[in-house]
């Protein structure tokens, strides 16, 4: 408890407050990534079996059969059907893409449905499915489509009375798949609507809910009988690819957040460096009253572990409501209720802050147990007793061991240390050699230019510490708010104006020829492209085991049906990497070409045999070739494409995409209503919608930079709160030898500006740079030095360094000189 | 050279004023040597120092800036370990002990004033006086020290932060802080140092009278002859000689 009453004293004398602070915004950083997190993923875990709205369900390329819904019930299973599809819902005024969703009686399995009579009603719970004849929507389709309910619209060749507000489906999906509006109808209407062609894309499930070995003994049964055509699912794979992609946010963010706490970090060693060596005399003073080394030690941890439960629960506090921030920031994309907030990151806010206090500040403090008590007497021994790098060694292996947690994953943890570390050492290096290169300037300038560069010069250690931190933070600020919109901007300027901007999919053979002369007459040219939906079911002969894949995309691709073309030209967006193409074959054999990222994420090589099985039909055929595809292009391509005839035991349906001018869009409003079948897929709302994920997504990030920027604004305090007795001296020196305070202050203003503008260009220059590596290696675009970012960054740097370092230093200029000499 | 010889000190303790001497050395110096290393060499401040005091004894070491009595003094006191001889403090021979050891010998034993009071900034005159209680786990600090405080007439300061202090009331912020913990040693290193002459008096009065009441043993260092003759004893530190004579 002395402890506790000696750190109450420190806190009242103002001595610890910078360093509580960066503790503080280090948890919040910390325990706010780590409550975003657990939420998100407490939500996928606990919802893993209402994701499915069943206790397994068996997916199928055709309609359930009859026999197999007969059969489950006869072994005491409770079942129910569905059947999701992309169309186009037309109302007198308006058509829009939607996912349509039939479902039957007993629906959900698992889980509950909630809807709303009007809009805006308070959600309940409905008693049964829609009726025949009736569809619930999406709240948002009402304004889409300017509709109400007790109002009708058309899928396909049905008319439905809209009766209900759709809000809430367990098994709605998660993803860019579950983006488009929701219209669910009775599974009792699916045929007459006649959108189900052969080859259109339809899930048809069969929902099980029961005992688990009555679930596993039917599916066992159900899997021995049909093979690979279908395809169980269970809740724990609903969850993993959720949980994966939650895993690695978690871990981006984590890592964000560690760049607080690194920067933080930095103010810690400042603060406690300045702090222990105020302590030296005291300790001294209790050493000669009979305080052994062993009392002071355990004084000054007893101090920090109090600090660390003060300031940890502050920051977690903090943090809590930074997480709140980031749900709301990200509300849309989340869209379903999340659990109640846990208690595991405030535990994770107290490791943080003891970690961050033992860490950068304990290593310091340690020291002063050896505080020579002669020092009572002589005040010269003990000065040199706080010099050496350890603090330093152990705060990089405290880093380390930090990033070790974050990551999970050695490798990565070493290449981010390795990042970080090169990071601050370039920009350290470049701060250094400009404080150095100006301090060399100023000696051959005269007088009057001393002076006036005196504060930033004379203390160039600091004024280097003081750059890189605000750098920093002004650096990923930077990066996310800046490069990350031009970067969007040099893509979308890199895609052609006449690119594509519409796919039609899901056309019939027989509809071909209506669907080109209806695009023909609107003057629009067009390229038809067939397409089989078909799931690799055999590699070498060997059945393919989504579960022997290690990565959620390449079991994702094991298990799902996926597009499959033929041709005999190759586009011009193709070039061959290996093997050869069969244009220049008359009639070829029947071989596949593989796209190479594709074909290295699901481990296809040159030579390899592969069997593609589509509505209980198989072909099998030899890899000859890998391509490599410009997506950019935004034209048609395929992952796997067969020479002519390879898959013409496969049922087929055709697409193509061209471009629309935006007030030409009646002419698909005709096809749809010509060919309800067909589905268009609008590109430039796809881009919005990327844009908008992206812009969101960006933001929590932001807030975490923003938490970055404050803790390099704290190492700044922390560095004028070091220098503050020496500026104090010199002022009351410079006010005696006759200087106006507003010449003192002038010089205080140049050095911050200085200070600032380099910080600020700094970030500039490193965030350009960063962006245009991004820009170069990750998505081949021409992204352009930009001087404007340096120019922005010297400004926003400026200022921002001018006002937290003119509050920090202002009680420094204030006092009269007779006092400031008084003190000494 | 041992100018100042034990059987001195003790034929001299025969004419103490403190009648409550009890006539045991409290505190011995034998040969006590202190050398310092020098850009030019080995500096030997004094050398074969002997000497004893007795509990309840008051001695003096008078001497110029730069003489090393207070280095003297931080010997006696074991603060510093000397580079010859002994120094044995109620019955310990602090040469035996590790610095740990020496704290737990000084912690309750000896109390100390410093010439720059060595009061800590950030705490009120009652949590400084409160300090070396606490570090003893003494749960009646609180009314100790305010106690302590009240002998030395500070009882309406109490709240006071050293700087809202002039000099002569930190330094008996600093006394009260020394009787706090009744030590049998009070170790005294220019007390009046950064006084005024006549704030200089009051404390000195202040510090004898405490002495008397508590029965403590008192070693002062100090330039000023006024002082040093409030003692029962003076002893004089001269190019590393210690001698009875002031001349």
């Amino acid at each position: 408890m002395l402890a506790l009453r000696l750190l109450y004293r420190d806190w009242r004398g103002g001595e610890l407050r910078l360093l509580a602070l960066a503790v503080v915004i280090a948890v919040a950083a910390v325990t706010g990534v780590s409550w975003l997190a657990d939420r998100v993923a407490g939500a996928t875990e606990a919802r893993a079996a209402d994701l499915l709205a069943a206790d397994h369900a068996v997916e199928y390329p055709e309609p359930i059969p009859s026999d197999w819904q007969a059969q489950a019930r006869e072994q005491g299973l409770k079942t129910a059907l569905t059947a999701v599809f992309p169309t186009v819902v037309v109302t007198e005024s308006a058509n829009r893409l939607i996912s349509a969703k039939a479902v039957s009686d007993r629906y959900p399995l698992r889980g509950t449905l909630r809807v709303q009579p009007e809009l805006g009603a308070a959600e309940e719970i409905p008693a049964t499915i829609p009726k025949p004849g009736h569809a619930w929507i999406e709240s948002r389709l009402f304004g889409l489509l300017d509709i109400e309910i007790g109002e009708s619209l058309t899928l396909g060749a049905k008319k439905f009375t809209v009766s209900a507000v759709l809000s809430f489906e367990p098994d709605r999906g998660q993803g860019f798949g579950s983006l488009a509006p929701r219209v669910m109808l009775n599974h009792a209407d699916l045929n007459a609507t006649e959108l189900l062609g052969p080859g259109s894309r339809v899930r048809h499930k069969l929902l099980l809910a029961g005992s688990q070995t009555d679930v596993l003994a039917y599916t066992d049964a159900l899997a021995a009988e049909h093979g690979n055509a279908i395809e169980i699912e269970t809740p724990s794979e609903q969850g993993r690819g959720a949980a994966e992609v939650i895993d690695q946010a978690k871990r981006f963010l984590g890592l964000a957040a560690l760049l607080t706490v690194i920067v933080a970090g930095v103010a810690v060693l400042l603060t406690v460096r300045h702090y222990a060596e105020r302590q030296i005399t005291g300790v001294a003073v209790m050493r000669a009253m009979g305080a052994t080394r062993q009392k002071v030690l355990s004084l000054f941890v007893g101090k920090l572990l109090w600090l660390a439960l003060f300031a940890g629960g502050l920051g977690a506090l903090l943090g809590y409501g930074l997480h709140l921030a980031m749900l709301a920031l990200v509300a849309d994309l989340l869209g379903t209720e999340l659990p109640a907030a846990g208690w595991q990151p405030l535990a994770t806010g107290w490791l943080t802050a003891g970690a961050a206090l033992l860490g950068f500040a304990l290593p310091t403090l340690v020291r002063l147990r050896d505080a020579p008590p002669m020092r009572v007497l002589r005040e010269d021994l003990g000065s040199g007793l706080l010099r050496g790098g350890m603090p330093l060694l152990v705060a990089a292996v405290v880093i380390f061991a930090l990033m070790g947690w974050q990551a999970g994953d050695i490798r990565v943890t070493l290449s981010v240390f390795a990042a970080v570390s090169g990071t601050l050492a370039l920009l350290a290096a470049v701060a250094a050699s400009v404080v150095y290169g100006a301090r060399a300037w100023s000696r051959h300038y005269g007088q009057a230019r001393l002076l006036w560069l005196t504060g930033f010069t004379r203390r160039p250690v600091t004024a280097v510490i003081q750059i890189v931190a605000v750098g920093v933070g002004l650096m990923s600020l930077f990066l996310l708010a800046v490069v990350r919109n031009d970067l969007l901007s040099a893509w979308q300027a890199e895609i052609p104006p006449d690119a594509p901007n519409q796919f039609l999919i899901n056309i019939q053979s027989d509809e071909v020829a209506g669907v080109r002369r209806t695009l023909d007459d609107a003057g629009v040219d067009t390229t038809f492209y067939p397409m089989v939906r078909a799931r690799m079911t055999e590699l070498d002969r060997e059945p393919v085991n989504a579960e022997d894949y290690d990565s959620a995309q390449a079991r994702r691709l094991a298990r799902r049906e996926f597009n499959l073309s033929w041709t005999d030209t190759l586009a011009s967006d193709n070039t061959i990497v290996a093997g050869d193409f069969w244009s220049d074959v008359d009639n070829p054999p029947p071989q596949l070409s593989v796209e190479t990222e594709f074909a290295e994420e699901i481990g296809v090589g040159m030579g390899d045999q592969l069997t593609f099985t589509s509505g209980g039909s198989s072909v099998t055929a030899e890899v000859t070739s890998l391509r490599e595809v410009r997506w950019e292009s935004f034209n048609v391509n395929f992952f796997v494409l067969a020479s002519p005839g390879t898959f013409d035991a496969l049922p087929r349906t055709w697409l193509t995409s061209f471009y629309l001018p935006e007030q030409d869009t009646h002419v698909l409003n005709d096809l749809i209503r010509a060919y309800p079948s067909v589905t268009p897929i609008d590109v430039t709302s796809v881009l919005r919608i990327v844009r908008t994920i992206i812009d969101q997504g960006s933001r929590v990030v932001e807030l975490m930079a923003l938490l970055t920027l404050a803790a390099g604004v704290l190492v700044l305090l922390a560095a004028l709160q070091i220098t503050g007795e020496q500026r104090r001296f010199e002022s009351a020196l410079l006010r005696a030898l006759g200087a106006r305070g507003a010449r003192i202050r002038a010089m205080a203003r140049l050095e911050f500006w200085l200070i600032g503008a380099i910080a600020g260009a700094l970030a500039g220059l490193a965030a350009t740079a960063a962006g245009m590596v991004i820009a170069e290696v990750l998505f081949n675009l021409d992204y352009p030095f930009r001087p404007l970012t340096l120019v922005i960054g010297a400004g926003v740097g400026l200022v921002t360094v001018w006002a937290a370092g003119g509050l920090g230093a202002r009680r420094y200029y204030r006092a009269s000189p007779m006092r400031l000499l008084r003190e000494g | 050279m041992a100018a100042d010889s034990a059987s001195g000190l003790e034929a001299a303790k025969g004419a103490s004023k403190d009648s409550s001497s009890t006539g045991l050395p409290i505190l011995q110096a034998q040969a006590l040597g202190m050398r310092f290393a020098a850009p030019e060499g080995q500096i030997s401040l004094f050398e074969n120092l002997d000497f004893s005091i007795n509990a309840g004894d008051s001695l003096a070491i008078l001497g110029t800036s730069g003489s090393g009595k207070s280095t003297l003094l931080g010997l006696l006191a074991g603060l510093d370990l000397p580079s010859t001889g002994t120094v044995v403090m109620d019955s310990h021979d602090l040469n035996t002990l590790n610095e740990d050891e020496r704290a737990v010998l000084r912690a309750g034993r000896v109390g100390f004033v410093f010439q720059a009071f060595h009061l800590l900034p950030g705490l009120t005159a009652l949590e400084n006086v409160m300090l070396p209680a606490e570090l003893a786990g003494d749960s009646a600090a609180r009314n100790k020290a305010a106690e302590a405080l009240g002998r030395v007439g500070l009882s309406d300061r109490l709240l006071h932060y050293p700087a809202q202090l002039s000099g002569g009331e930190q330094q008996r912020v600093a006394l009260a802080r020394a009787f706090i913990s009744e030590p049998q040693i009070l170790f005294a290193d220019e007390p009046t140092g950064n006084l005024d002459h006549k704030t200089g008096d009051q404390i000195i009065d202040l510090l004898f009278a405490l002495n008397r009441d508590h029965n403590t043993t008192l070693i002062v260092v100090t330039h000023d002859q006024a002082v040093a003759s409030r003692c029962a004893r003076v002893r004089y530190l001269r190019n590393g000689v210690l001698t009875a004579e002031a001349g």
